[in-house]
């Protein structure tokens, strides 16, 4: 087992390096460059020269990528000249405010998705199925940044009882002392990821259903909610499983749209304002752990596989 | 005699889309304690339903419309939901048929037979896994105590469903019901199965249900037997007198599709059509649209089950045995002279194993198959027998060029296959062509049959579109298919007309050599019987050489000229199919020919507990010496150190690879 997640991780970070040559090129090839978005379109030639010599952008990209990568090893991530701060500590104060936002409305969501997937298996092509399929599919279909909105038209301005904005604070302490502006963004998230999950959770515990080993299971004289709980349950949260492992890198990546419509200060709003200045440090910050977050992820789906169905296990 | 479960005229009906389909439809029969009723019939005749409508585990839209259920003095056709729960595990226990799946496999198997106990009694969680244990020893599972904490997929077929068996058990249930409970196993464990079924109803003094459709296994594990066809029993009575003289003629329609009874110079008698529609079924007797002795009385007015001893339904009843018309006269294969078409040298086939380290380093080897050497001649029928992982169907894929083997030669009219580049396989492969066992899955879902039977001829650009089209209707003239049959789909088949589709796109080149994986495994005796008259037929006509590899040695005795007997990668035995069958050499072809269930009582009881002991062990590492001696009862130590060599014993050209033969060698 633990050959074969250190095995896992030294592939991971092969994979991660790959990522981060590909957007290093990707990122240089965009037009405009930093320069100008950092001092203007009236800037002169001369400045944009300066500028560039000085951050060291018209050295060769083989030479900038190996200064990045070296400077990376040693723990640091650069400078951003746009926001004047190290990246380092640009995402140590961001990421701890989108975890804050992502894992509770990922948690919320699975706690009423997995009760409404088994609710709907059982109830199959009956009422309450297709009642929540139908605002499964309303929610799935509905964009964040329109679903943001109309949250906040109900609950902000025809009954005002949250909050339009996220707590607006540098500290985490100070928005988690204001949990109310934390209820909209958050079920937003969740509302979305519900609609998913209880999907996935719908079929498959169709799927289980069907199986033998559940006719064996009653053929022993369990009631069905043992059938249920102890039987089916476990077997169909394999593939709920993986769903968690991939959305691990948008966990960490924070929601732009929900972020820019809440204006939470996570990393979402980070990575669009470091988009916008082409600040090539922030972003590529942001993708080394996203690209981490991604292989961990799907590492961690691989383990859960195995601690939840036993014909799996590492050599 | 105390009855323990007593049917009165049960009605099942199922709610489908489309109407309603009854598939049980006034079935009635007692089993008293300690006896076991067979209930037999061919697929979807409604065995199944009968006995899930009596643990009352019917699919969704099922339900029981009438009759009663009488077990003891509580009518479970009436019992609430919750009453049923507390039959079912306690006193009903019940075995499916797939032990594979029949387990949940995210549970230790302590717990699943403990979760039996846990439900009904009132005990602690140790009292139930000791119980748990009790049982597991009970059923003959090896090691019981330590494999408590196993999870299902690290135990073989045979142990699971011993498992399967014990949570059936665990409470001690007046009635068991075991719902084909062998028919995914291999022979050899289906004896063991059986015969531990029975020694258990004589320990724990059950009533046993035993649902089958293997008139062998009824015959030797029975003693009263109900024989279903479409929702209803058309016969019933002692095993010894269904056996002895069976009165309905579908019993006996069955019993003569068998091939085991039947010389090889006779065609097997093939029920004609397909069971009817159990949401219209047809009126009057449902089986006389099928039966050679039906009047328009039949058709008119349906027969009632009457008698007392032997009751039948049926207007037209058999008289005693041997009366039955005598099957007609077919050709059997023609053993030939001459130069092997086929000829496989040496062949050997090895998977690799490789460690999960970054090095994936080789830690070892599944020998499938080692050192197989055999010819086929033209026209003539390689049977090729063994149980599952003896390597028999990867001598097939080898045999048609679909795998490479490790070592050895395979020659082809000449030409050695093996080691051929792809591109001159291409135009080999118009000569040999393989038929598989499970027509469904081996046909393209979304291809109609009309391109199915096209492609080949297509790629082998073989004629003009027109000349393909008309080789193509040709073809299902050949198989016994409507030319409609060309728009449809294969979901739209029965698994007979399925497989006659397999054949036909088999056939399609003309090839010389046909390699046939199990290819009427799946069907049931009536098509079985359909598909093997066909398959002779189309041999005579063509000139085809079939490998036909088959687990059934009953059947392989009927259909091939020779046989070769595979155990564990090794060819033990090889002979004039006959000679093989009826004087077997090798110890391991004698077990399991015993093993076979022949649908004659006398015969069973007379080969008591013969049979092959034990499991094939795993091919990773395969026992030293003869590969057969860990299971063999003559085995001694030369066997263990020296692999026997192929030695002849007969002049018709029987051979076999033992230390220890059955009679001397030449």
């Amino acid at each position: 087992m633990t050959r074969f997640i250190l095995r896992r991780l030294l592939q991971s970070l092969v994979v991660v390096l790959l990522v981060t040559v590909i957007v290093f090129i990707l990122l240089h090839l965009l037009p405009g460059g930093p320069a100008r978005a950092q001092l203007g379109p009236k800037a002169t030639a001369m400045a944009i020269a300066n500028f560039n010599h000085q951050q060291g952008y018209d050295r060769p990209l083989l030479v900038q990528y190996w200064r990045w990568l070296t400077e990376l090893a040693t723990g640091n991530l650069g400078f951003s000249v746009s926001l004047n701060q190290s990246v380092l500590s640009l995402i140590g104060e961001r990421l701890p405010k989108t975890l804050v936002l992502t894992v509770l409305s990922t948690l919320f969501a699975l706690v009423v998705a997995i009760p409404l997937g088994v609710v709907q298996a059982v109830r199959r092509n009956r009422a309450a199925d297709y009642m929540i399929t139908f605002w499964a599919f309303v929610f799935y279909a509905t964009p964040p940044f329109f679903l943001g909105v109309v949250l906040i038209v109900v609950f902000s301005v025809y009954l005002p009882i949250l909050p339009a904005e996220a707590p607006q604070s540098s500290s985490l302490r100070v928005i988690l002392s204001q949990p109310a502006g934390l209820i909209l963004p958050v079920l937003t998230l969740a509302l979305l990821t519900i609609a998913q999950f209880s999907r996935y959770m719908r079929s498959s515990v169709i799927e289980n259903l069907a199986e033998d080993y559940v006719r064996t299971a009653r053929s022993k004289g369990a009631g069905e909610s043992v059938v249920l709980v102890r039987h089916v349950l476990r077997n169909s949260l394999i593939p709920i499983a993986t769903l968690l492992g991939l959305s691990l890198p948008a966990i960490f990546s924070g929601a732009l749209i929900t972020e820019a419509v809440f204006n939470f200060p996570g990393m979402g709003q980070l990575f669009w304002t470091a988009a916008q200045t082409q600040d090539y440090p922030i972003m590529l910050g942001i993708t080394v752990l996203v690209g981490l977050a991604t292989v961990i992820g799907s590492l961690l789906a691989d383990l859960a596989y195995a601690v939840l169905d036993p014909r799996v296990r590492f050599a | 005699m105390t009855p323990v479960v007593s049917i009165e005229d049960l009605h099942t009906d199922i709610a489908l889309r489309r109407g309603v389909a009854h598939p049980v439809s006034g079935v009635s029969f007692t089993v008293n304690k300690g006896e076991t009723l067979g209930v037999v019939g061919e697929s979807g005749c409604g065995k199944t339903m009968t006995v899930l409508s009596i643990m009352r585990l019917l699919p969704p839209g099922g339900h029981i419309s009438r009759g009663h259920i009488r077990f003891s003095d509580t009518d479970l056709a009436a019992l609430e939901e919750d009453g049923m729960r507390a039959v079912r595990g306690t006193r009903v226990g019940m075995i499916f048929q797939d032990p594979m799946t029949s387990l949940n496999p995210c549970m230790t198997i302590g717990d699943q037979v403990a979760e039996t106990v846990l439900l009904h009694r009132k005990v602690t969680r140790a009292q139930a896994r000791q119980r748990a244990e009790e049982v597991l020893e009970l059923v003959g599972l090896p090691r019981a105590r330590e494999r408590l904490d196993s999870y299902p997929h690290l135990l073989s077929g045979g142990m699971r469903q011993r498992v399967v068996i014990a949570m059936a058990l665990a409470c001690e249930p007046e009635l068991l019901i075991a719902d084909e409970p062998t028919t995914a196993l291999d022979v050899t464990i289906q004896k063991q199965i059986l015969r531990l079924i029975d020694e258990l109803r004589a320990r724990l003094g059950m009533a046993v249900i035993l649902v089958t459709h293997d008139l062998g296994v009824v015959a030797g594990h029975t003693d009263r037997v109900a024989v279903m066809y479409a929702g209803k029993i058309v016969e019933t009575s002692s095993t010894r007198e269904l056996f002895a003289n069976p009165r309905h003629p579908y019993t006996e329609a069955l019993f003569r599709a068998l091939p085991e009874n039947v010389e090889r110079d006779r065609a097997l008698y093939a029920i004609p059509g397909l069971p009817p529609d159990l949401s219209n079924p047809p009126p009057g007797c449902r089986f006389a649209p099928r039966c050679g002795y039906a009047t328009p009385e039949c058709r008119a007015e349906e027969p009632k089950l009457t008698g007392d001893r032997h009751p039948f339904a049926c207007f037209h009843p058999l008289g005693k045995a041997g009366q039955t018309a005598a099957n007609p006269p077919a050709q059997p294969p023609r053993a030939q002279q001459g130069a092997p078409l086929l000829e496989v040298r040496n062949l050997v086939r090895e998977f690799p194993v490789n460690s999960n380290g970054v090095l994936r380093r080789r830690i070892g080897t599944v020998s499938a198959v080692s050192d197989v050497s055999f010819g086929v001649r033209a026209g003539e029928t390689f049977g090729l027998v063994g149980e599952s992982g003896c390597g028999k169907s990867t001598v097939g894929r080898l045999l048609v060029a679909d795998d490479a083997p490790t070592s050895g030669s395979i020659t082809f009219a000449g030409t050695q296959i093996t080691g051929q580049p792809q591109r001159a396989l291409r135009e080999l492969r118009r000569d040999f062509q393989l038929m598989f066992q499970d027509p469904y899955a081996s046909l393209d879902p979304r291809m109609r049959v009309r391109s199915i039977l096209r492609e080949p001829l297509a790629i082998q650009r073989r004629g003009s579109a027109a000349e393909q089209e008309r080789a193509v209707a040709t073809l299902l003239d050949e198989v016994g298919l409507p030319r409609a049959a060309l728009e449809k789909y294969p979901h739209e088949f029965s698994g007979g007309q399925r497989q006659r589709i397999g054949l036909a796109r088999a056939l399609a080149l003309r090839p010389k050599l046909i390699v046939a994986d199990e290819p009427v495994s799946a069907l049931d005796v009536s098509v079985q019987a359909q598909i093997l008259n066909l398959m002779r037929a189309l041999q005579r006509e063509y000139d085809l050489t079939y490998v036909f590899i088959s687990h059934d040695l009953s059947v392989v005795r009927y259909i091939a000229t020779t046989i070769g007997v595979m155990y564990l990668g090794k060819l033990v035995e090889i002979g004039p199919a006959e000679q093989v069958h009826a004087t077997p050499v090798h110890p391991y072809t004698r077990g399991l020919i015993d093993s076979i269930p022949l649908a004659d009582p006398e015969r069973e009881q007379r080969k008591g507990q013969a049979g092959v002991r034990g499991e094939l062990p795993s091919a990773f590492n395969p026992p030293s010496g003869c590969r057969f001696r860990t299971r063999c009862r003559l085995a001694t130590e030369i066997c263990a150190e020296e692999a026997p060599a192929m030695r002849r014993f007969s002049e018709q050209g029987q051979q076999a690879a033992c230390h220890h033969p059955l009679r001397a060698a030449l």
